[in-house]
């Protein structure tokens, strides 16, 4: 008797709360009746025994409701109970069972590891540099003005407002009501730093010039000395002190008290160290590394002959504000847009007038959010970014997969186990529940040791960035996406096992001799859950292994690429002659003096110079007339220059296509000339007769000499624009700052040295940098490189993992079949019969995987389509590449198992059944 | 019967629902049924007031409930003693004694206290 009650209380707890009520009212109305039936036995009849009973019975409805309310809590007593008793039993033991199975634990963490890992790394990447807000008071009401990519900008022209000159902020901070507080952020040239007195070479930190009130503005207070005092943003020159980051103090200064108060020079000038910033606060620059910030007043002081304080056609700032108590952002945006708007056409000249204000009506001055801080890199990797983002998720998808049918094995495997479970009572649910926290388990494990190798794996992405500063620390947002993507990860690849092996017929598992069988082995049709998800690897690897191909295709492209130059042969010397004081004709004579040196050098075949150099990352602009050429609009004026010396475009390789080369003879005395680039060529004189025709630019009049093939001068991807170049020497101000172009015979980067110090000797206060063209090209595809890169290594993962599915259940599929192979052999089959069927049987689920997994590829791909360069959408190596990978890694996956197979005598299939 | 007793009352209920499962599972009826033949029906004035003392006791944990078939055939749920339970039977009936006799000595004094 309590045998059988108690495993009926098992049963009924499971029945939910309504038996409550019903068992109580069973329960009394049994007393009634028993009561009843005495009375009636003792002579009263049936209704007034009834009567009688009920009336013994006392008020029904109050008994009725009190033991309904007594038992609900008992309930919800013994239901706590047993969940915890439960989920403890269930976390023991999975943990058991993780125990027992060792190797399969190993390769299920290792698995979740990377595959959460490479997630986790991903996002801390996308949380640094994308999503994390500047780490001040109140960051949601800053609000910046300009376009925050443009944190080197530096403009010589007509008026900007992308980024602005100093009176043009001057005039917003002294009108604004909106803003509560604003400060400028400017670019320093490179800085030339002596620390400690007799230093020999000076060191270049990285800094910006900022208004005073930078920190105040944000809020951001030192953490030794103090930060920059109104004083400090009123007389040029009349503020000569820096405050360092944290960073820069420790590793320069090894953290120490006394750093506040030394005096450092900085381009010549002593600045006083007057305060630290503090070790969170890295700047108002996201991905740039700041050492030091100077009071913009510093600025003529620092860099004598630009005079950016003053000249309204020098744009160069960017602006930071707060927003006032009670404005909106579209209220600061209205306001702001007006007073540049007004401060800028104020003093535009009489002829310039309507263009400007055209060109502001059409692109008005950015106002937004300033929360996230300024940022160069954030534009420029967050497409990068997301399409890794979704190469790593579809990783763990293909993680998924593969554990679900690592799991499913498993759980096949106790089949029987479950099947006398479930036959000894116990809930599918319970059963579910129980296969689920091994799961959610293992998951966790996984998730946490994913997120240790996300530490080394961040870094490992920002460093091959190539230069972006990140601080890829964890935060609470990585640590609760890791928590989330663990948790989705053990639903996905637990939950649809755990179903699947709870769905089990008992009296088959019964009966079969020693080894369960589930419906899980068995599938449904012919195709199993396990072929199914094989199937799905394989199609997702498909889409990375394509992906994958056309980004290393569009890499090998930027880098062989026709760029219009000798891109193998050039060494880059950028030269700061201005601030070693050279001009005009003495500026002129350093320059020939140079170029002579370099010439001299062996294995240099020749030399040049220009302004802006290649891949310098300077570029300028100008309105120039053309003679014959009506324009139609301001904007047909508009061209880029450069000003450049003899035989340039001899020695930077690039193809005169009609007139002559710059020559000695361009000179000052000389009569002046231009040469146009095609696409200019093209768009001025679209029936020809260049040559000879006369250009006018900033009061210069030019006649051109030539017209020279298209150079991609600054970025490998930017569309051809219209370039005049003109002669250095003919220029009314000769650039201080300019870069020799050195043609060598061989590798560039073996003459690098040697050129420093050849040049040096010229003149050793001239800031000289030399770099290969080949590096300064490989920079300025960092993006691609990171991208190519790392999609490569998961795609190779993703194909790791999908071969490893496949292998597994061909080995599976095969192992349950041996019986069956061994009866063909008996019957007179080959052992080749037998390997080819199996075979044929892997590159079936294989093709099945292809066939899904391309055109979901050929549609993805479109993602790509911004980082793709000269690769079409469609393209053929890529798509053969990835089958070929994909078709050898299977085929290799399933020819072990199909060998095994064929292996295998008859005689030892046969007794094995 | 006045209001003050229900403490009393309760505890006595209690244990008489104890002692009559002493002998071995009951119903609810058969409990009510020997409390009444036991105490000559001077105890329960309503029979119900039973029930909710049984699944209190259920809920403590010193008697446990199963269903199962009664004398005559019908569902009938049937409560037994827990080893807590006979425990509580024990000790219970033991205080009650000691108390019982303690007030009806005391009841029962005809003459009056010294004054001191």
């Amino acid at each position: 008797m309590t045998d059988r009650a108690s495993r009926r209380l098992v049963f009924r707890l499971g029945e939910g709360a309504k038996h409550v009520e019903r068992d109580v009212d069973q329960e009394l109305a049994f007393h009634v009746e028993m009561r009843t039936r005495k009375l009636i036995a003792a002579g009263l009849d049936p209704d007034a025994a009834r009567e009688r009973a009920i009336e013994q019975f006392g008020d029904l409805r109050a008994v009725r409701a009190e033991c309904v309310d007594i038992d609900y809590g008992k309930e919800r007593a013994v239901r706590r109970t047993n969940y915890l008793s439960d989920l403890r039993q269930d976390v023991l033991y999975a943990l058991r069972a993780m125990r027992q199975n060792a190797g399969f634990t190993a390769v299920v963490l290792l698995t979740l590891a990377l595959g959460i890992g490479a997630n986790t790394s991903t996002f801390t990447l996308i949380d640094a540099l994308l999503l994390r807000t500047l780490p001040v008071p109140n960051p949601e009401r800053l609000v910046t003005v300009g376009n925050p990519a443009r944190t080197g900008g530096l403009s010589e022209g007509s008026p900007r407002n992308d980024i602005v000159s100093y009176p043009v902020f001057a005039d917003v901070r002294d009108q604004t009501h909106t803003l509560s507080g604003m400060y400028a952020s400017g670019r320093m040239d490179r800085l030339d730093v002596l620390v400690d007195k007799g230093q020999a070479e000076a060191e270049h930190p990285h800094g910006r010039f900022v208004s005073a009130t930078f920190f105040s503005v944000l809020g951001v207070p030192a953490v030794a000395g103090r930060t920059f005092t109104p004083d400090e943003d009123r007389i040029p020159a009349g503020a000569p002190v820096a405050v360092i980051s944290y960073g820069y103090w420790q590793s320069r200064f090894a953290g120490v008290r006394s750093a506040v108060g030394r005096t450092i020079s900085v381009n010549g000038v002593p600045l006083t160290i007057v305060g630290v910033a503090p070790a969170a606060f890295a700047g108002d620059i996201v991905g740039q590394r700041m050492d030091l910030w100077v009071p913009i007043m510093e600025q003529p002081a620092l860099m004598p002959n630009s005079p950016s304080l003053t000249d309204r056609s020098i744009s160069w700032l960017l602006i930071m504000g707060r927003r006032a108590p009670g404005v909106s952002l579209a209220q600061a945006r209205t306001e702001i847009r007006a007073i540049e708007n007004r401060s800028i056409l104020d003093h535009a000249s009489a002829g310039e007038r309507v263009s400007v204000q055209s060109g502001l009506r059409q692109s008005p001055a950015q106002v937004e959010s300033g929360a996230r801080g300024f940022s160069y890199y954030r534009h420029l990797f967050a497409a990068p970014l997301y399409i890794l983002m979704a190469a790593v998720g579809v990783v763990l998808l293909i993680v998924c997969a593969n554990l679900a049918n690592l799991m499913l094995a498993r759980a096949a495997a106790r089949g029987r186990e479950i099947g006398v479970r479930m036959a000894l009572g116990a809930g599918r649910l319970r059963l579910v529940q129980q296969l689920l926290t091994e799961s959610v388990l293992l998951a966790l494990v996984g998730g946490a040791l994913g997120a240790l190798l996300a530490v080394w794996g961040s870094s490992a992405l920002i460093a091959l960035t190539g230069g972006v500063a990140l601080d890829a620390r964890m935060d609470g947002r990585v640590l609760a996406f890791t928590a989330l993507l663990a948790l989705a990860t053990a639903i996905i690849f637990g939950l649809v096992p755990a179903l699947r092996a709870t769905r089990v017929e008992l009296a088959t598992v019964l009966r079969a001799q020693g080894r369960g069988v589930s419906s899980a082995e068995r599938g449904t049709g012919k195709l199993g859950l396990g072929k199914v998800l094989v199937i799905a690897q394989v199609a997702l690897s498909v889409l990375l292994l394509v992906g994958t191909g056309m980004l290393v295709r569009s890499m090998q492209r930027l880098q062989g690429s026709d760029i219009g130059v000798a891109r193998n042969q050039l060494l880059l010397v950028s030269v700061d002659a201005e601030r070693a004081g050279y001009k005009d004709a003495r500026l002129a004579s350093i320059m020939r003096d140079l170029t002579a040196r370099a010439t001299r050098i062996p294995g240099v075949e020749s030399v040049t110079l220009s302004e802006n150099g290649i891949f310098s990352g300077t570029e300028s602009g100008t309105n120039m007339q053309v003679e014959g050429f009506t324009a139609s609009t301001d904007a047909d004026t508009s061209i880029a220059y450069d000003d450049v010396g003899p035989a340039y475009f001899h020695t930077i390789g690039a193809h005169l296509l009609q007139g002559r080369d710059f020559e000695a003879r361009d000179n000052e005395s000389g009569q002046k000339v231009a040469v146009l680039n095609e696409t200019a060529a093209k768009f001025f004189f679209p029936h020809g007769g260049a040559l000879g025709a006369h250009v006018t630019s900033d009061s210069a009049t030019s006649e051109i000499v030539g017209i020279v093939s298209d150079v991609e001068e600054q970025s490998l991807r930017a569309d051809p624009m219209r370039r005049v170049y003109f002669s250095t020497f003919q220029m009314r101000n000769m650039p201080g700052r300019f870069s020799l172009e050195v043609r060598s015979a061989g590798d560039p980067g073996s003459l690098t040295e040697i050129v420093r110090r050849s040049l040096a000797s010229a003149d050793p206060s001239l800031a000289l940098r030399v770099q290969s063209l080949p590096d300064l090209i490989q920079e300025s595809i960092a993006q691609d490189r990171l991208l190519a890169r790392v999609v490569s290594v998961f795609g190779m993962l993703a194909l790791a993992l999908a071969a490893l599915g496949l292998y597994g259940v061909m080995t599976y599929a095969t192992t349950r079949r041996t019986s069956e192979f061994g009866l063909r052999m008996a019957l007179g089959a080959e052992p080749g019969d037998v390997t080819r069927l199996v075979l044929g049987e892997a590159m079936l689920l294989v093709a099945g995987g292809v066939i899904i997994g391309m055109p979901a590829a050929l549609a993805a791909v479109r993602l790509l389509r911004s980082q793709l360069y000269d690769v079409a959408l469609l393209d053929a190596p890529s798509i053969v590449a990835a089958l070929v990978v994909l078709g050898s890694s299977a085929a290799l996956a399933g020819y072990l198992p199909a060998r095994r197979a064929a292996r295998v005598g008859p005689l030892v299939a046969l007794r094995e059944s | 019967m006045s209001d003050i007793d229900v403490g009393l009352m309760r505890g006595t209920l209690d244990l008489l629902i104890l002692k009559a499962l002493s002998w071995g599972p009951r119903h609810g009826y058969g409990v009510a049924d020997w409390i009444e033949v036991a105490t000559s029906a001077t105890l329960l004035v309503g029979e119900g007031t039973l029930y909710p003392a049984l699944h209190r006791l259920e809920r403590q944990g010193w008697v446990e409930a199963d269903w199962g078939l009664s004398e005559n055939n019908r569902h009938a749920k049937f409560y037994r003693l827990s080893r807590t339970g006979r425990a509580q039977l024990h000790t219970g009936a033991s205080t009650w004694h000691q108390f019982v006799e303690a007030a009806s000595r005391a009841l029962r004094t005809t003459t009056a206290p010294q004054q001191t």
